[in-house]
């Protein structure tokens, strides 16, 4: 397998320097990147297999590359940030991002999310096919259709949709799809659950506001109509 | 307690009504007072002046009657006087009394008057017969040497000034009455802005720094309005200043901390290569960088509480579920979890990360002052939650057991400073923690030696609803 590719856009050099040597040392291919505008130009250049992305940055900031690098791929997305205040967490997850790690980041750690966001692109072994109404998952062509539309998902949206798919009427707590889908334990943050449920249905719903599929059961976590 | 209340200086109402009161009562009084005088002093001098009139000319026709007839008695001049009702005559003459009525005689006469008339002058006296006021009369008739004398009754008289009394004290009282309610009253419309001031008061301290009270034309108020205002404004742009720094701070200090942080975790890797001394270095980096990022995690995390800054984010966990996953997975060793079943599927709305942290936090102060926590039990009483964590250590003294939760507060057991010391602000974040929960936690002492930490949680109505449908969106302001 060829190593994989880590796109790093941090605009302190030192942590760059630092992060970089450590993801090197660990066996990736790491391509650094001052701003949001080198990121993408460098990701243009080269396709990276995920993307690290520093919240403040000069010019475009964190929210507004992930969302630009959102429009034009599905790779995973970390968003490395130094004030985990709500706003922050909620609105990078909601530019797209797929997970996120606060600074001051362990290395061992940021290795650990970017292992588990990698691991579940190559999981799946026996082909399956769902349909629930006019939604169709493909799960080892990774194609989701509603109709005769081709959806976009991201891969962490994928992965919950079929995790959540492969046993429909199933409630699913928010600390099991953590760990399914995100390699969390109990503690992980139940916000990457929710706003991945929302950011799902604003795709595959007719009316996301009144869901048809991936519904809330109160108190207890969500579940996918069959 | 309640003594001391009994015993407190009475409400700016209650003065207020009792100042009106008192003023009203003191008008009163002095109103009727003077009401009664004037009036008793009139009708009786009226009195006086007609019973001259009557008594004089009775004694003319004495006189009359005892001069056209020298030698007649007494008793017939007596009875040619027709006296008014309740009016008795009286004739002293060659040191014999005679009088109209037996009950009346010249022993009820006041002496002194009686002295002065025989000495030759008119005299007018009151006096009290038995019971009854009583006005005296008398006068010398020296043309037919004699002496006469009239005892008018004044019942009638008393008996006016008696009702006239008692109206005026009737009338005082329903003034001070009056006075009482209009004091009531006015007090109670100036009380009213401060009622207003202090529900807006209670909103600002429960949290909500953008309540304000509404502004006002009264010249008296707008003062009062202005500053609390003013005040309140000036309270909240420092605490978002304050939120603003800890931003700053937590950004300016994270960065370099990071940088350190991926350099030690690279050094580590090669730590094969380092001798002996440059691995003990590098386990002091290590250990220390550790160290100072727990702190500063801890000390953005309690300045976060502090600036209101910090969302919870509720979810409803059954509370056995929660503990377990709390306990397995801390990395210092396993310690047993004991709970009924009741008690551990029992769901409370609480921020799952952060009651980690809180359990974390009382294991770590039971490893590092208690030798190790023994165990972590669950229990429910009254709608309340508790989760206790026991260790068989030193426990902590009764003096120092509210001030272990104090930030950075160093007991008499932690007094060395080695690399079993805390950040010593685990406590405070624990008390933080359960305290945003609606939450009490306290430490007493272990049966059998040991310290147990009590963290007493609500569960059912008494905390928010996140809305667990939505709690990203519930979750942060």
């Amino acid at each position: 397998m060829a190593t994989m590719k880590i796109l790093l856009v941090e605009d302190d050099e030192p942590i760059r320097t630092a992060l970089g040597m450590f993801l090197t040392q660990e066996g990736y291919t790491v391509i650094g990147a001052e701003s949001g505008e080198g990121g993408h130009a460098a990701f243009e250049r080269q396709p990276a297999d995920i993307v690290l992305v520093d919240l403040m940055l000069p010019g475009i900031d964190g929210f507004e590359t992930t969302r630009r690098l959102r429009r034009q791929s599905t790779v995973p997305v970390i968003i490395v940030t130094a004030r985990d205040d709500s706003y922050d967490v909620v609105a990078g997850l909601e530019a797209g991002a797929d997970d996120y790690v606060t600074k001051p980041v362990f290395g061992k750690v940021l290795s650990a999310r970017i292992r588990a966001l990698l691991r579940r692109a190559s999981e799946f072994s026996s082909p399956t096919v769902w349909r629930f109404g006019d939604l169709e998952i493909s799960r080892d062509a990774g194609v989701v259709r509603k109709g005769e539309r081709d959806v976009s998902l991201t891969r962490t949206e994928f992965q919950l949709l079929c995790e959540l798919a492969s046993k429909p009427g199933w409630v699913f707590s928010r600390a099991n799809l953590l760990e399914t889908v995100w390699g969390y334990d109990y503690f992980g943050d139940s916000r990457l659950v929710d706003i991945h449920i929302s950011r799902l249905r604003n795709k595959i719903e007719d009316d996301p506001s009144n869901p048809a599929f991936v519904l809330t059961v109160r108190g207890m976590g969500y579940k996918l109509q069959p | 307690m309640s003594l001391s209340g009994r015993l407190r200086r009475p409400g700016l109402r209650s003065r207020a009504t009792a100042a009106f009161a008192l003023g009203a009562a003191l008008v009163a009084g002095v109103l009727a007072g003077a009401t009664y005088g004037i009036v008793h002093h009139y009708l009786l001098a009226q009195r006086v002046s007609s019973v001259e009139n009557e008594a004089f000319s009775d004694a003319r026709v004495v006189k009359e009657t005892l001069a056209a007839s020298p030698n007649s008695p007494v008793s017939g001049s007596l009875s040619s006087v027709m006296p008014g009702k309740g009016t008795r005559s009286l004739v002293y003459r060659d040191g014999t009394w005679y009088s109209t009525s037996v009950n009346v005689g010249n022993q009820n006469l006041p002496t002194s008057l009686v002295d002065q008339v025989l000495s030759g002058n008119p005299a007018i006296q009151r006096t009290l017969i038995a019971g009854t006021p009583m006005l005296a009369i008398g006068m010398p008739v020296p043309a037919v040497s004699a002496d006469y004398f009239e005892i008018h009754s004044l019942a009638d008289l008393q008996t006016t000034f008696d009702i006239l009394g008692l109206v005026l004290v009737l009338g005082a009282a329903s003034i001070t009455m009056g006075g009482a309610l209009v004091g009531r009253w006015a007090s109670g419309h100036l009380v009213q802005p401060l009622r207003g001031v202090t529900a807006v008061a209670a909103e600002i301290g429960a949290g909500d720094l953008t309540r304000r009270l509404p502004t006002t034309a009264d010249r008296d108020l707008d003062p009062l309005v202005t500053s609390f205002n003013d005040m309140v404004t000036s309270l909240h742009e420092r605490i978002e200043r304050d939120a603003r720094f800890t931003s700053d701070v937590s950004h300016e200090l994270r960065s370099p901390l990071t940088a350190v942080q991926a350099s030690v975790e690279l050094l580590a890797l090669f730590r094969g290569f380092l001798p002996p001394e440059g691995t003990r270095a590098l386990g002091l980096v290590e250990q220390e960088t550790s160290r100072f990022s727990e702190t500063l995690e801890n000390l953005l995390e309690i300045s976060r509480m502090d600036a209101g800054a910090a969302d919870l984010i509720l979810e409803e966990l059954q509370i056995g579920e929660l503990v377990e996953n709390a306990v397995s997975s801390y990395p210092h060793g396993p310690v047993p979890v004991v709970a009924d079943a009741p008690a551990s599927v029992t769901v409370i709305h609480c921020d799952r990360r952060r009651m980690q942290s809180v359990l974390t936090n009382l294991l770590d102060n039971a490893r590092i002052h208690g030798g190790g926590a023994t165990s972590v039990s669950i229990a429910t009483l009254d709608h309340r939650a508790t989760i206790t964590v026991e260790d068989a250590g030193p426990g902590v003294p009764a003096g120092e057991r509210s001030k272990i939760f104090e930030r950075f507060y160093r007991g008499r057991t932690a007094t060395r400073r080695n690399e079993q010391t805390g950040s010593g602000l685990g406590l405070a974040l624990v008390a933080e923690n359960v305290r945003a929960h609606n939450g009490r936690v306290w430490v007493e002492d272990r049966t059998g030696g040991g310290s147990r930490f009590v963290v007493s949680l609500p569960f059912g109505s008494d905390i928010a609803d996140a809305g667990p449908g939505s709690p990203a969106e519930g979750g942060h302001r």
